[in-house]
């Protein structure tokens, strides 16, 4: 198996994604700058993942050869990458940020960042668009491109960098709930189908000598997509379990500034 | 118990004492008192339950036994657990949740008092049909899970599992409703001050249990209602022989079981958060934890559910994922445990018997606990599923956890329903009678199951398993004589108990601040709330938590009563729907024969109707915004179009279903009919309800009643009714223009 890891065919040295890790990271730099290490190594941990998720060979596999490894990219580049870059953005004053244009408001609305992050999710999985965006490479980076934006638009309303934009703790809740359920509902159509979800994956044009190897220990494209839907179900629920248990800690934290400002208004709700 | 404690409370009955006294509990709408009638009912049951596990343990005595038939013990069983399950366990915790919640949160009652009365009556209803099933010669007898095909028409003629179905439904609509009233309860009736992050852990848990019961309820439902069609209608959803899947009615079983066994503890957890802070003088150690790690175990509940189901086969991957969701699980369940332990550890403790039931809670639910987790080794499961192991390890959990968890909050709060106190010397040997009991029997069930011995058989050869079984039966009548125990305790008590005062034990939260038994009202002046400890603060001005403990303020918030309520049924009937849309799905998505979706259905005329559904949709909502801008003449108007709409939608389903079934398509066809049938009718059954309410709202506007034209009214339905257009579009998209096929 080691051996089979280094071969080189394996590794995608000369993937693009690096050109888009080095543009992020000048963009980045040049608005926010370096002194915040925390939001630093947010940023680092995303595109230190964008990169593993195209250069190493879960990326080569995922194209076109295994279900399940496509779908370890799908969710690194729909939930841990954004979720790292939403992290990576300094915290902001009210108002600031973003731009509250019409287009943007609507962009981070709730609703909006659920149906597209969930609706990428399912939309991507319906076996024609699947196969489309495996075989063709043009689909495939929109794919891609679309994981990443949807999925940003899907943290945003949790992690925001501005305070005001997130939603209030019950409504965060029943949003990753709900973005679970929604998940676990996909999770088990693709675990327990009789249908071949993405044919592609099923009969891949060239055979590697790791997918021979695999196969002959039992992988065979149905046990694929059998594991491809219990990863779409399983880590996603987990990681928001985390981040609803992040927001529970939020909401029994005490912020001084926060809890005073409230009792003001209650007061004054009081008195009136 | 009921009638006297009516005495207690100093009621004045009516003309004719007796009759009056019994007509005041019959129709009372009292929070208080119907939670003394849940409690009172789930104990008539408990006898009933504790006596067929008594002939249980008389029939396993010794090996070739023929005390009870074959039939007959698999009568007691299912019996026994059904009993204990839905007519005791949920009870008895509802009951507690109706009495202190309120009083906790400083309410003058539930949310909707009638509401909480008709869930009430369920459950005698639902008891009585269950039970009724004896006098058709036969009880059910295919176990408290029912596992199909055992629970289909072919293995199962008697009219007995049709009672058990049409008992349960109503129990589970009963307890939905009662949770949504504790929900809507815990939301919207707090007393000021008390925000979320303040209610007292026992509030907090009965809340997590509410949603619990919201959601997982339904998927019992749905696969009742399936079975029902199965042997009703001859459908053959679960019957093999038929294309029908056994498997999904475990699935689907599973789904509302094993959040189930949360809403069994998760009380109990919140009644021994209560205790062992009060009797060690401290707050509870990490009040943060507790609750939130609690809002975990609800989430993660509804994916662990296949734990049930390791030794059918389900695949590698799967096993393993579930296995290791199991793990997970165990986590924000056993961590607590270290919470409780350190609230006590340097607490000056008093080891009254309300106490001491709590810390025994904590040895036995650790050994249960961890006899579970052994479970989530998928090998070790299969070694030792179906056995007395099993047994073993849930009445650990549930009689170490649930049982236990509510004697100590009997003996904790009885002086608080009563104003008299139980008698500790009795309580102590309750105590040891049941912890004797306890681990007599399910210690024994252990061994026995890992020698060998497969639960629901009704005998065994094996004389070595004699002397084991003899112990478990001892266990049981040790238990039964606890029972006992506790009912003289009672009685004793209720005629001449020591009088208890308004807080005997200096307890730290609301319920303690007014008389025992708290007056109608339940509260005069309701302290302040400026801490997780109102009454402590109270009595301790000089070291009051709000002085040195901050705790998010109260920011007000407090939702619509029903609207929230119908957002929790909308949750809940969203759940329903969704069940049976996967069932249709399951077996539709290759069709074959001559009867399906592309042969029979008529996609166009039917698109037609639903275009007059969604538009019901839109004119709802103009004749809301027109209530709002007070124009009432306009408002009727559009009331009246959503109702021709939606009449015209149902007119058409009713033109649809006759030409399908005057072509001989019914619902016992094949599997395309009976999912077809099932979803479709359901959903214009919800139509037809919403119909029927939109019809008095508008009778209600047309006399001008100030509850519609306040807008309130109007706003529920609207959402139960946009629910129900949506459910139709995925309904449409699914059924008639194939979706996932
Ligand atoms: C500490 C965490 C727990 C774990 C890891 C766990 C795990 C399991 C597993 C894997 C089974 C299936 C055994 C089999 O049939 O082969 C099981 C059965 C069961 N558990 Fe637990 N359990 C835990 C806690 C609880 C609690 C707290 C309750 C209830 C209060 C409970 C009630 C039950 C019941 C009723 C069954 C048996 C259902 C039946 O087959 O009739 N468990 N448990
Ligand atoms: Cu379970």
């Amino acid at each position: 198996m080691i051996e089979l890891i280094g071969d080189k065919i394996l590794w995608n040295w000369w993937s693009p994604v690096w050109l888009v890790a080095l543009l992020v990271t000048i963009a980045y730099g040049r608005r926010f700058g370096w002194k915040n290490h925390a939001k630093t190594a947010w940023l680092t941990t995303g595109l230190a993942v964008l990169v593993f998720a195209f250069v190493s060979p879960l990326g080569v596999l995922a194209d076109g050869f295994l279900f399940s490894a496509h779908m370890i990219q799908h969710l690194l580049l729909l939930l841990v990458v954004p979720l790292c870059l939403v992290l990576s953005l300094p915290v902001v004053k009210s108002g600031a940020f973003p731009p509250a244009g019409g287009l943007s408001r609507l962009l981070s609305k709730p609703v909006v960042g659920w149906l597209l992050g969930l609706g990428a999710m399912w939309f991507w999985h319906v076996p024609a668009f699947c196969n489309a965006a495996t075989e063709s490479y043009a689909i495939g980076i929109v794919r891609s491109v679309s994981f990443l934006l949807t999925g940003i638009l899907f943290w945003w309303p949790i992690y925001s960098p501005s305070k005001e934009s997130r939603l209030p703790a019950s409504n965060a809740v029943v949003y990753l709930f709900s973005a679970c359920l929604g998940c676990t509902l996909l999770g088990i159509y693709i675990t327990f189908t009789t249908i071949t979800v993405c044919p592609a994956f099923a009969s891949p044009e060239e055979r590697l000598a790791m997918m021979t190897a695999l196969y002959d220990a039992g992988m065979t494209s149905a046990v694929d997509q059998q594991l491809g839907g219990l990863l779409m179900w399983v880590p996603p629920c987990s990681l928001y379990v985390f981040a609803i248990i992040s927001v529970l800690c939020r909401w029994y934290s005490v912020d001084d500034t926060e809890a005073l400002a409230l009792q003001a208004k209650t007061m004054v709700e009081a008195s009136s | 118990m009921s009638a006297s404690s009516a005495e207690a409370s100093g009621e004045t009955p009516s003309k004719d004492p007796v009759s009056g006294r019994l007509l005041s509990w019959v129709s009372t709408v009292d929070h208080k008192k119907i939670g003394i009638l849940y409690i009172s009912t789930a104990l008539v049951f408990l006898g009933i339950g504790g006596l067929e596990a008594l002939l249980i343990r008389v029939q396993l005595l010794f090996p070739n036994n023929t005390f009870l038939s074959p039939g007959l013990f698999n009568q007691m069983f299912t019996m026994h657990g059904t009993t204990m399950v839905f007519l005791v366990g949920m009870p008895v915790l509802i009951g507690f949740q109706n009495y202190f919640v309120p009083l906790m949160i400083g309410a003058r009652d539930v949310a909707f008092p009638r509401l909480n009365a008709m869930s009430y009556w369920l459950l005698p209803f639902g008891g009585i049909l269950l039970y009724f099933s004896f006098m058709t010669g036969q009880a059910p007898d295919a176990g408290w899970f029912s596992y199909a095909p055992l629970s289909t028409k072919p293995y199962n003629l008697m009219p007995a599992q049709d009672y058990w179905i049409i008992g349960l439904i109503c129990l589970g609509i009963g307890s939905v409703a009662a949770a949504i009233n504790i929900f809507v309860t815990v939301l919207q009736c707090r007393a000021p001050g008390m925000s979320l992050q303040r209610v007292p852990l026992f509030v907090w848990m009965s809340l997590m249990t509410a949603i619990l019961t919201i959601l997982a309820l339904p998927a019992l439902n749905a696969a009742l209602a399936m079975l029902m069609i199965d042997r009703l209608l001859g459908a053959a959803f679960f019957e093999p022989a038929r294309g029908g899947s056994a498997l999904l009615w475990q699935h689907y079983f599973w789904v509302f079981g094993h959040p189930e066994v949360y809403i069994l503890i998760l009380p109990a957890f919140g009644m021994i958060s209560e205790v062992i802070p009060v009797f060690s003088r401290k707050p509870i150690y990490g009040y943060a934890f507790v609750a939130g790690s609690s809002a975990v175990i609800v989430l993660l509940s509804y994916g662990v559910w296949a734990h049930h189901m390791f030794a059918v086969g389900l695949g590698m991957g799967a096993d393993m994922f579930f296995a290791v969701g199991t793990l997970l699980i165990a986590l924000p369940t056993g961590l607590k445990i270290f919470n409780w332990t350190a609230t006590m550890w340097g607490g000056s403790i008093r080891l009254t018997t309300s106490m001491m039931f709590a810390v025994a809670f904590l040895l036995e639910f650790v050994i249960g606990g961890l006899t579970g987790v052994m479970f989530a080794a998928v090998p070790i499961d299969w070694q030792l599923t179906d056995t007395y192991f099993v047994v073993g390890h849930f009445h650990y959990v549930l009689i170490g956890g649930t049982v236990f968890g509510v004697f100590s909050a009997t003996y904790y709060w009885f002086p608080k329903m009563t104003g008299r106190m139980l008698s500790e010397r009795l309580g102590k040997w309750q105590l040891w009678l049941w912890v004797f009991g306890l681990n007599a029997t399910f210690l024994s069930q252990h061994v026995l199951g890992v020698m060998g011995m497969p639960r629901r058989v009704y005998t065994y050869a094996e004389p070595g398993w004699m002397a084991l079984n003899a112990i478990a039966g001892a266990g049981a009548v040790a238990m039964a004589a606890g029972t006992l125990v506790l009912l003289l305790n009672v009685w004793v008590s209720l005629r001449k108990g020591e009088r208890s005062g308004d807080n005997p034990w200096g307890g730290f939260t609301l319920e303690w601040a007014t008389t025992s038994p708290p007056p109608p009202e339940n509260f005069d002046v309701i302290p302040r709330v400026e801490s997780r400890r109102p009454v402590w603060d109270l009595d301790h001005p000089d070291s009051a938590d709000s002085k040195f403990e901050k705790t998010p303020e109260d920011n007000g918030w407090r939702p619509d009563k029903s609207v929230t309520s119908v957002w929790a049924f909308v949750a809940s009937e969203a759940m329903f729907f969704l069940l049976l849309l996967v069932s249709y799905v399951v077996f539709n998505t290759d069709q074959t024969g001559d009867i399906r979706s592309a042969s029979v259905l008529d996609v166009a005329r039917t698109g037609l109707f639903s275009i007059a559904l969604l538009g019901s949709s839109f004119t709802l909502w103009r004749a809301e915004s027109l209530l709002k801008a007070g124009r009432i003449p306009q408002f009727r108007r559009w009331l009246m179009l959503t109702i021709v709409l939606g009449s015209i939608f149902i007119g058409g389903q009713a033109i649809e279903y006759y030409g399908l079934i005057s072509s001989d398509v019914t619902i016992d066809d094949n599997l395309f009919t009976a999912t077809f049938f099932t979803v479709t009718g359901f959903h214009g059954l919800h139509v037809i309800v919403g119909l029927i309410a939109l019809s008095i709202l508008l009778g209600l506007a047309v006399k001008q009643d100030r509850n519609v034209l306040s807008g309130t009214a109007l706003k529920a339905v609207g959402v139960y009714w946009h629910f129900v257009d949506v459910v139709w579009i995925a309904v449409f998209c699914i059924i008639y223009l194939r979706f996932l096929q």
